[in-house]
């Protein structure tokens, strides 16, 4: 992430140097006010679904929905820690639901689950980044909704195309993340082995 | 008929509340209460992302980078008006809604390439928003491969958007 930032901003501001090198300051400052709007529109869904997320947790459903859905979540994570069940079902749920902003506060909890502090992403955290990157999204409704206001003759004939793909996005996603930690798991254990010997 | 979904399972999670004795309005404010301080720790990372992606494209990288890929999505079939749109949208949500737009405006909400435009975006997502929002918490520095691996994936859902679209 560090490099891919500089590089994009170093090219950027060089590239500006020719085109528009006034303008620079005024894109940087608009570019953060948009964030700063974003993240009070962002304050007030999270209000909302932090609440339901609370009542979700207090009253036991959580733990129903991730009994649910633990045999999906054991065999994606190989965890055993309940409370980051609890929350990776939510956040599951609300991807599926296309509720990225509602599946976002509950992620971030999951993730501090996961999270060992060691400074690299164990397997686990690998997955719920991959699979919140690629995620299934039954039912597109933003695109829907630009697409109608557009003057689309049929906005929803695009459901089942999508569907299609996101089902293909997130099949690879999942395949290619557990070959990649399985072949991780295997390198460490020869470079392991290597060290004993 | 998935306009019932939503308020159905509110009914459902305030009534299965109730019946669980839980304070509902005392355990909402509790939960609401939660949501200042996250948006607060997570802003820095929203406008940082969001600064790059703007600097990219006032800067007009946007538009040379789409010159230097453009051999490879025609390879993959991915049509050219929208070498934009699959380069930006792993780091901004709102910009590829907004580049959707335009893409409606200039070739018509239903034509082949808007319709691509709406699939590739529906299988794919802020890969790189989500990557450092999920992170911010944790003392997560390497991701390792996570990234490479959304980013192989959602290449490869677009191929397949677009190679859906031509059919259906």
């Amino acid at each position: 992430m560090n490099r891919i930032w500089f590089v994009m901003v170093v090219l950027s501001i060089c590239l500006l140097l020719f085109n528009d090198p006034s303008g620079m300051l005024n894109t940087m400052i608009d570019a953060s006010s948009g964030a700063l709007t974003l993240a009070i529109e962002l304050c007030a869904v999270y209000a909302v679904w932090l609440g339901i997320l609370e009542l979700v947790e207090a009253s036991g459903l959580s733990e129903k929905l991730a009994k649910l859905l633990r045999p999906l979540i054991r065999w994606l994570f190989k965890i055993k820690d309940e409370e980051a069940e609890k929350m990776i079902a939510l956040n599951m749920s609300g991807n599926l639901l296309g509720l990225g902003n509602a599946a976002t506060p509950m992620g971030i909890n999951a993730m501090k689950k996961l999270d060992d502090k060691s400074g690299v992403a164990s397997h686990a955290i690998i997955m719920l980044v991959v699979l919140n990157s690629t995620s299934i999204q039954l039912l597109p409704s933003t695109v829907i909704g630009l697409r109608a206001a557009a003057g689309s003759q049929s906005p929803a004939d695009i459901i089942l195309p999508t569907l299609i793909a996101t089902v293909c996005t997130c099949i690879v996603g999942v395949s290619l993340t557990k070959l990649a930690n399985f072949l991780h798991d295997k390198f460490k254990r020869k470079k392991l082995n290597k060290n004993k010997t | 008929m998935s306009g019932y979904i939503l308020p159905i399972i509110f009914i459902a999670v305030f009534c299965y509340s109730k019946y669980k004795k839980v304070n509902t309005y005392d355990t909402f404010v509790k939960g609401a209460k939660k949501s200042i301080p996250l948006v607060v720790d997570i802003f820095p990372y929203i406008a940082t992302i969001m600064i790059a992606v703007a600097l990219l494209r006032a800067s007009g990288a946007t538009n040379i980078l789409a010159t230097i890929f453009s051999p490879i999505f025609n390879l993959l079939g991915i049509p050219k008006e929208l070498i934009e749109l699959v380069l930006l949208r792993p780091f901004t949500g709102s910009g590829s809604y907004a580049l959707l737009d335009s893409v409606f405006a200039e070739y018509g909400a239903d034509s082949y390439i808007s319709r691509c435009a709406c699939v590739i975006l529906g299988c794919s997502e802020t890969i790189f928003y989500v990557a450092t929002v999920y992170t911010s918490q944790t003392k997560v520095k390497k991701l390792l491969y996570a990234i490479p691996i959304a980013l192989v994936a959602s290449v490869v859902g677009s191929v397949i958007a677009c190679l859906i679209c031509k059919v259906i």
